[in-house]
């Protein structure tokens, strides 16, 4: 079955091609368009379960089978030479060793001279040093467009076709009525391609591709209502902020390429296990990779300080925030980084890098989506804390466990955008909390799907989250790939109250407490567009602005929603504009939106046991390759032993040469539990790759209590025991005592206005570097309206004049003489020629008489001369 | 050669040797062109002067057919040397002559109509009168 994951991406793209080709020219419906859209991801989806399984689960389980690539099919359908050799060769150092060869020549030459001539030896000789012709090795960079499926791409095929089908599902309800809705869905589909290609590529170009083409899909879609300046704005500035990453991104893939002469993952990792460690305090080749790699991250995944394009991007359809911008594409830098996990794990620096930005983006991003009031920008935000746990994760040497967290992440964040999608959606395109309140009542789907995702993303015992994060946070604890570990521990712990706290205030906000949503509006940003709209005399939701949704321009006050209709039963077909406008009264959105919010939300409640951690089951992660953690072990590559797998299976044969001899799974169980016992034993006897790495809060904890599993449970409860404070505290102020927040608000003034005007990251950045780049174009522009301009100008004004001073020349002169030399002719020969034009026939005929006489005078010439020699022979003179 | 250059010399000047046939070196007759030819150069030169010199366009007429009975009897001349020279088969110029005969005929014909269409809108014939060809 697998062999056909050459469908996956191909079949969005074919219904992204057919719904943006065609769908405005034949005027697809909405019902045609969202069927193709629909559909195709369906069948990727269906394709990618069923590869997934026969390439995971299929023939045997007791060895991990090799990563499988489609070009080992061969024939097109499958791949083919994207870049074939010869377009680009690999020079590999053949000036210098060809240098290099000449000048060990001209030392032989020099010492055979010298004992030619019985020079001692080391006597100065003069030779010539030969030139040697460059050896062509034949060494080209060969790039194969083909798919490759392993543990890592088959999970993330899992995740963006399975959390995407629920997206585009929701998405057919969401944006019903919407004009571009065959434009918004070719997006989606192109979108989908791109981020298949981008997983499932077998080489670094082809991930550029896809992360190029995600970015653009990204643009698109952010600026879907490009109608509205600041869906415009904010799809440029994250287009902007991408390309400072993918620069990075670039020069890393150039360095890998030139350093591997190859940008196949096989061919490079297998190469890059053999370079040496590079602890703290060197900073070699892989850590300038590593670098230039997680800048690349950074613009993508949204970490610091290039994460400022991602609470923008909410500008554009909830359903693109839900699949682009939270399970998807803003995962890409954790997919590349967790692939290229044997260079980052070469460098200690750069893990650490990644760890502790990881780390402050969590806090950073958790801290400003405590004060923030967009329904949309507190999940934003969300996502960019989460994002940085997930780094975290990496940073601390556990890519399963990041990964782990995508997973999580792309479900319950996914459950919480759309069902913010549905409550904007039921408000009529209200995104601001402080006009909700009391929705339970209205929308009991959205509110008991959406109570999932918030138990989910708190850490609360059986929800997904809570699996992931725990398990990030006690690897942070228990790292000792870098130092101080426990101080990100620490402040991930922080983070993950602030997530409970802000999550709790968003949940309360919005479906307990007052119903607010009747009140007049009482400023704010929100109330800005509404105001705005109403000093421009625009309708709500008519030709104009039905395209303008998320951030609709009502008249205040004006009646958006029908008056009495039956709350509970308003699931049916709900047209914008079709009906009168009545009060803000909200209601539940239609089945093909909160369909996919059940089954995300399900997914949220018991996705994580896909990862359950090893202290509930005995010391090992249970369910042997259906556990993540097993699952990915042969793309994660261990620093202690050299090989990819973990420490004890690796050498089992794990290892990218030997990945197709597998160890027997049961063996690798035995095995882990066996080491877990001895890192229980001792944990200073634990490998350690880069040495010693100072205070472990983990094995301190160890130590205190005197097992493994007790330090485990340990941080287990205090992660529970921080999520509970959290939503404690947001209870009580916001259910409890809601007075509260605007009595500490006051109290803690400064902080709370840095919060709530994000740290003024935005205006520093204005301040420090847009203003100097428009400053600079400025300048540029000048020189280029003033210099380039006039100088181009002056050349035209200069050939203009001179043209002007020949074309007289040429008109007066040359004209003059011509005309002039031809009238005098005509003059003079005028009464000699015309005699000739008789008009009579005869005078011709003589004329052609005249000339066939000479004519045939001319031919007999010879025997003319001869005849009139012989006749002047008998003329006696 | 000469014959052709001064056909009216060379015509008298053969006069004395008579017959169709020419003894070379008294053992074998030949056949004689000469004078033949020398006939349809004359009928040439008149019909060239004719069409030349006369004003009447009937007259040219007359002295075009008589440049094709020229051509006409320098065809049958060479035919019946051909033939008596054994090539008993050298019939083309005979035929040639049937064909000239019908061609003039014809152009006779178309003359003489145009003739007649000159004559009515211009009511000469003479032909120093129509001088249409004038710039």
């Amino acid at each position: 079955m697998y062999k056909l994951i050459w469908l996956v991406p191909l079949l969005p793209l074919l219904g992204a091609a057919i719904n943006g080709l065609l769908g405005r020219r034949l005027r697809f419906s909405e019902k045609l368009i969202g069927g193709i859209a629909v559909g195709s991801v369906a069948l990727a989806f269906l394709i990618s379960v069923l590869a997934v399984y026969s390439y995971g689960f299929g023939g045997g389980q007791q060895r991990w089978p090799k990563p499988y690539l489609t070009s080992e099919e061969g024939g097109l359908p499958y791949s083919w030479k994207w870049i074939p050799g010869g377009a680009v060769e690999l020079t590999e150092g053949n000036a210098e060793r060809a240098h290099i060869e000449g000048m060990r020549q001209a030392g032989e030459n020099a010492e055979r001279q010298a004992a030619e001539q019985h020079l001692p030896p080391g006597s100065p000789v003069l030779v010539a040093v030969p030139s040697v012709p460059e050896r062509r090795t034949g060494a080209l960079l060969d790039v194969e467009w083909s798919y490759q499926l392993d543990p890592l791409s088959a999970i993330f095929m899992l995740v963006v076709t399975g959390v995407g089908l629920c997206i585009f599902v929701f998405a057919t309800g969401y944006m019903h009525g919407d004009p571009g809705f065959y434009r918004f869905f070719a997006y989606l589909g192109l979108f989908m391609f791109m981020m298949l290609v981008l997983v499932m590529g077998s080489n670094f170009l082809m991930m550029f591709v896809g992360w190029e083409g995600v970015g653009l899909c990204s643009y698109l879609l952010i600026g879907y209502y490009f109608d509205r300046k600041e869906a415009g704005d904010a799809s440029r500035k994250a287009f902007i902020t991408n390309r400072i990453g993918d620069f990075g991104f670039a020069l890393a893939v150039f360095g890998i390429i030139a350093t591997f002469g190859s940008a196949q993952y096989t061919t490079v990792f297998d190469q890059a296990r053999a370079f040496p460690l590079e602890p703290i305090g060197v900073f070699g080749l892989m850590s300038w990779l590593a670098l230039g790699l997680f800048i690349g991250a950074c613009g993508k995944s949204a970490q610091i300080p290039l994460y400022v394009w991602l609470p923008d991007a909410m500008a554009g359809p909830t359903p693109v925030s839900a699949l682009i911008h939270a399970a998807t594409m803003v995962t890409a830098g954790l997919y590349m980084v967790t692939r290229t996990n044997v260079i980052f794990q070469h460098s200690q620096t750069m893990m650490l890098v990644v760890a502790v930005v990881g780390a402050l983006t969590a806090i950073f991003a958790a801290t400003i989506g405590i004060t923030q009031n967009d329904i949309k920008k507190v999940l934003a935000y969300s996502t960019v804390s989460q994002l940085g746990f997930m780094f975290l994760a990496c940073g601390v040497g556990a890519f399963a466990i990041g990964i782990f967290h995508v997973v999580t992440h792309a479900f319950f964040k996914a459950l919480m955008f759309l069902g913010a999608g549905s409550v904007i959606h039921g408000m009529h395109h209200e995104q601001d909390m402080r006009r909700m309140g009391g929705l339970k009542k209205y929308m009991p789907y959205t509110y008991w799907t959406f109570l999932a995702g918030w138990l989910a993303i708190c850490g609360i015992i059986p929800f997904s989250g809570f699996w992931s994060k725990d398990e990030i946070l006690w690897n942070a604890a228990s790292t000792t790939i870098i130092p101080y570990g426990w101080v990100l521990w620490l402040v991930a712990t922080i983070a993950a109250t602030c997530t409970a706290f802000y999550m709790t205030r968003l949940v309360a906000m919005t479906f307990w407490g007052k119903e607010r949503f009747r009140e007049k509006p009482a400023g704010g940003e929100a109330d800005e567009a509404h105001a705005h709209a109403f000093a421009e005399g625009l309708k709500p939701h008519d030709a104009v602005t039905a395209s303008a949704g998320d951030r609709p321009r009502h008249e205040p006050g004006e009646h958006v929603g029908p008056i009495n209709e039956d709350v509970s039963g308003h699931v049916a077909d709900h047209g914008h504009g079709a009906h009168a406008h009545g009060a803000h009264t909200p209601h539940e959105s239609p089945p093909s939106m909160w369909v996919p919010l059940a089954v995300l939300a399900v997914l949220a409640i018991v996705g994580g046991f896909i990862g359950i951690s090893p202290a509930f089951t005995g010391g090992s992660h249970m369910g042997g390759r259906a556990n993540i953690v097993n699952w990915l072990q042969p793309v994660i590559w261990n620093p202690t032993t050299g090989q990819f797998g973990s420490p004890h299976e690796g050498t089992e044969g794990h290892g990218a040469e030997a990945q197709g001899a597998g160890a027997p799974l049961a063996a690798s169980e035995a095995s882990s539990v066996e080491h877990r016992q001895q890192s229980e034993a001792g944990g200073a006897e634990t490998a350690t790759p880069f040495g010693n790495t100072g205070f472990n809060l983990a094995q301190a904890a160890e130590k205190a209590l005197g097992s493994h599993a007790a330090a485990e449970w340990l941080f287990i409860i205090i992660s529970l025991i921080v999520a509970g404070i959290g939503i404690g505290l947001g209870l009580l102020f916001y259910v409890k005592n809601p007075r509260l927040p605007d009595v500490w608000a006051k109290r803690l003034a400064p902080v709370y206005r840095a919060s709530y005007n994000k740290y003024w990251v935005d205006e520093f950045f204005g301040w420090a570097i847009t203003r100097r780049v428009m400053a600079a174009a400025r300048g540029v522009y000048a020189v280029d309206s003033e210099g380039i301009d006039g100088a181009v100008n002056g050349t035209a004004w200069l050939t203009r004049t001179a043209s002007l001073i020949t074309g007289g020349f040429d008109k007066y002169v040359v004209d003059g003489i011509v005309n002039g030399v031809a009238g005098f002719v005509k003059r003079l020969m005028n009464p000699i020629l015309r005699r000739a034009q008789t008009g009579f026939t005869q005078n011709y005929a003589l004329v052609m008489i005249l000339g066939l006489v000479l004519a045939v005078a001319f031919f007999f010439s010879r025997d003319l001369i001869t005849a009139v020699k012989s006749m002047l022979a008998f003329i006696p003179l | 050669m000469l014959n052709l250059l001064f056909p009216a010399l060379a015509f008298f000047w053969q006069t004395g040797t008579g017959g169709r046939m020419s003894d070379v070196g008294n053992s074998v007759t030949h056949p004689d062109l000469s004078k033949f030819l020398v006939i349809g150069a004359l009928l040439f030169i008149i019909g060239v002067a004719g069409v030349l010199t006369r004003r009447n366009i009937i007259v040219i007429f007359m002295s075009i057919e008589l440049i094709l009975n020229a051509a006409n009897i320098n065809f049958i001349a060479f035919s019946r040397y051909l033939q008596d020279m054994g090539n008993v088969n050298a019939v083309a110029g005979q035929v040639f002559t049937v064909f000239i005969i019908v061609v003039a005929a014809a152009e006779a014909a178309i003359g003489l109509g145009i003739v007649i269409a000159l004559y009515r809108n211009k009511e000469t014939i003479w032909v120093d009168e129509i001088d249409l060809l004038k710039w």
